[in-house]
């Protein structure tokens, strides 16, 4: 038997560039007759050459080692895993399967109680979300009586990046949003003779509908984002603590002023946007439709009121303060340094929208 | 010397987990005390609890005397009338001037106070700490040694009895952190200054401590004067200390 052994000499020293010629040497004799690796030329490994005899001295049965030096004996079980590898007799292909059906069998084990957790978990977060939105509606009223605990002209300085900051924007997408419907329901309409009813359907639906929803997705990206940043990163660099331990409560601090501002921003900003998408309305109906300006608006007049206006400004001051909750709540429950404060940012924009989309759906429900 | 802080059968943690149990050790008005320790060892977790950040899972903290009760907001805003903090990253306001930042528990404790007595306040204070022509500075302009006097100036603002400090001499080099301790020891010397600080920069214990409590293996090892520490032959201590 010893005169069938086929002998690999290992070079002086076995690194990472000279492993691969050796296992691919290996795996296509090993096969077919025992292999001895001689290491009586090699003074120095690399960790991958250290992995490689390892690997071989697990998984190869017909393979053996000679000349071995034992001063390399306690660098080699250094680098043995703890968690040891199959034995060589699966195939590739079955362990990837094995590996699935284990994970499937897992995962529906764990299944219902993962489920559960969630569910206690989302109980939890919610209750922590009202208890917020209850304290901030505490901390207004207590503000507005005794007139204590904020920034002086922190107000002021929110409502200039809210507002100020925020009109280009909403402007431009209330504008492009009225636009967008009047063009592309122009064309349906006169296929009916209905052209004069586009006044009605950009007035309606910008007012009621299309500039709440797009003020609060894009407040909820421009704001929200940069509220959620702002808080954590103070949380993260203990700013929060400075300020509790210096008797200020941040809770009242940092939100009061924006909801403060938010709430003056959000009328300002709907009746912009309301004014300039339904000029957008306007502009297609006269150039596409060859609606005057004056019978647009007289038409409009007849679909819309003053309550409109009105259930439109309340929808978008409702979803202000999903945004500035949403944003502060997470912003206050961040964890984990600056990649916390990168999630946190990303999971109030989400949650921000999501609650917008729902609420407006309840809306909807309630008032139509 | 009258008792400040007297800490009984303590026991801090988060959740579940206990860090230190059964602490038993005072602070006297008047002295530095200085929390040592490994790394991870529960300094910060203990001082998060005395300035009551961290609720302590059982035993009871008293102040002048009086009870702390962790989960009332009356004593905790009781107790934060009588302390200042110096945190490890400063923890001033990016979005307030070095000023600003220095008046901000004027302004929020006591709004009614005139303005220009709140601004000879402040700028005595800030001019105590080196940083009188600094004022108009934004955080991020200023050196990180300035940021840890300038947030050192705002937790003296309203005349605390107890500043405690944690790791105020991390990040920086040995000259500012020698003058922080300075500082420190001057503010004790002549304004009566109590200071509780966490730390393990050997220099600064050695110049600032009036008192060394040392915790080890999540409990109280040593607490006493810091002059008899090498006098107890203590394997961990000289170690600690390098003193092996």
């Amino acid at each position: 038997m010893q005169e069938n052994k086929k002998s690999i000499v290992l070079p002086e020293k076995f690194s990472i560039d000279k492993v691969p010629g050796v296992a691919n040497e290996i795996k296509r004799l090993a096969k077919d007759q025992p292999i001895e690796i001689d290491l009586k030329n090699t003074r120095a490994f690399d960790s991958s050459g250290i992995a490689f005899i390892n690997y071989l001295k697990r998984n190869y049965k017909n393979v053996s080692l000679r000349n071995l030096k034992p001063e390399f004996e306690k660098v080699f079980s250094m680098f043995t895993p703890v968690e040891k590898a199959g034995n060589g007799e699966v195939k590739g292909h079955e362990k990837t399967l094995r590996r699935g059906i284990t994970r499937f069998k897992h995962s529906m084990g764990l299944g219902i109680e993962t489920l559960g957790t969630r569910f206690l978990a989302f109980l939890k977060n919610s209750k922590a979300f009202l208890v917020l939105l209850a304290d901030e509606i505490y901390y207004i009223i207590q503000y507005v009586l005794k007139r204590r605990g904020i920034y002086p002209g922190e107000i002021w300085n929110q409502l200039f990046f809210m507002a100020y900051k925020s009109y280009p924007i909403v402007s431009l997408i209330s504008f492009l949003v009225g636009v967008t419907i009047a063009v592309t329901s122009a064309e349906q309409l006169r296929s009916f003779g209905a052209d004069i009813y586009l006044a009605n359907l950009v007035g309606f639906g910008m007012i009621r509908e299309l500039v709440p929803l797009m003020t609060g997705i894009i407040l909820a990206g421009k704001i929200g984002a940069s509220i959620t940043a702002e808080i954590s990163s103070m949380k993260v660099l203990e700013e929060t603590d400075a300020l509790k331990t210096m008797g200020i409560v941040p809770e009242k601090f940092l939100m009061v002023p924006r909801l403060i501002a938010i709430s003056m921003t959000i009328p300002l900003l709907v009746a912009i946007a309301d004014f300039i998408g339904i000029f957008g309305g306007l502009l297609v109906g006269k150039f596409f439709l060859g609606i005057p300006a004056v019978t647009f608006y007289d038409q409009m007049l007849e679909a819309v009121d003053l309550t409109d206006f009105l259930i439109g400004q309340g929808k978008t001051l409702v979803f202000g303060w999903i945004i500035v909750i949403s944003s502060g709540y997470k912003g206050f429950s961040v964890k984990r340094g600056a990649v916390g404060v990168g999630i946190a940012t990303t999971e109030s924009v989400v949650l921000s929208i999501s609650l917008i989309i729902i609420v407006d759906c309840i809306f909807a429900l309630i008032l139509y | 010397m009258n008792e400040i802080i007297q800490v009984e059968k303590l026991d801090v943690g988060y959740g579940d987990q206990v860090i230190l149990k059964q602490l038993d050790f005072i602070i006297n008005e008047g002295e530095i005390t200085v929390i040592l320790g490994k790394s991870g060892c529960g300094k910060t977790t203990i001082l998060k609890t005395l300035i009551g950040l961290l609720p302590p899972l059982s035993g009871q903290v008293t102040f002048f005397g009086e009870k702390i009760d962790f989960f009332s907001e009356v004593s905790l805003q009781t107790l934060y009338k009588k302390i200042g903090v110096l945190y490890q990253n400063s923890a001033l306001l990016n979005s307030l001037t070095l000023y600003e930042n220095a008046a901000l528990p004027i302004k929020m404790q006591y709004p009614e106070l005139p303005a220009e007595i709140e601004r000879e306040m402040v700028v005595s204070r800030l001019s105590q700490v080196g940083l009188g022509d600094s004022m108009d500075k934004y955080p991020s302009e200023l050196s990180g040694g300035m940021r840890k006097r300038g947030a050192l100036a705002r937790a003296m603002i309203l005349d605390p009895d107890v500043i405690f400090c944690d790791e105020p001499s991390s990040g920086l080099d040995p000259i500012t952190a020698a003058g922080l301790d300075d500082l420190m020891r001057n503010l004790r010397d002549h304004f009566g200054i109590t200071f509780v600080v966490v730390t393990h920069e050997l220099r600064s214990i050695e110049k600032i401590s009036d008192k060394a409590l040392v915790l080890k293996d999540g409990s109280l090892h040593y607490f006493g004067e810091y002059k008899n520490i090498f006098t107890l032959k203590d394997p961990f201590i000289d170690t600690f200390f390098m003193k092996d």
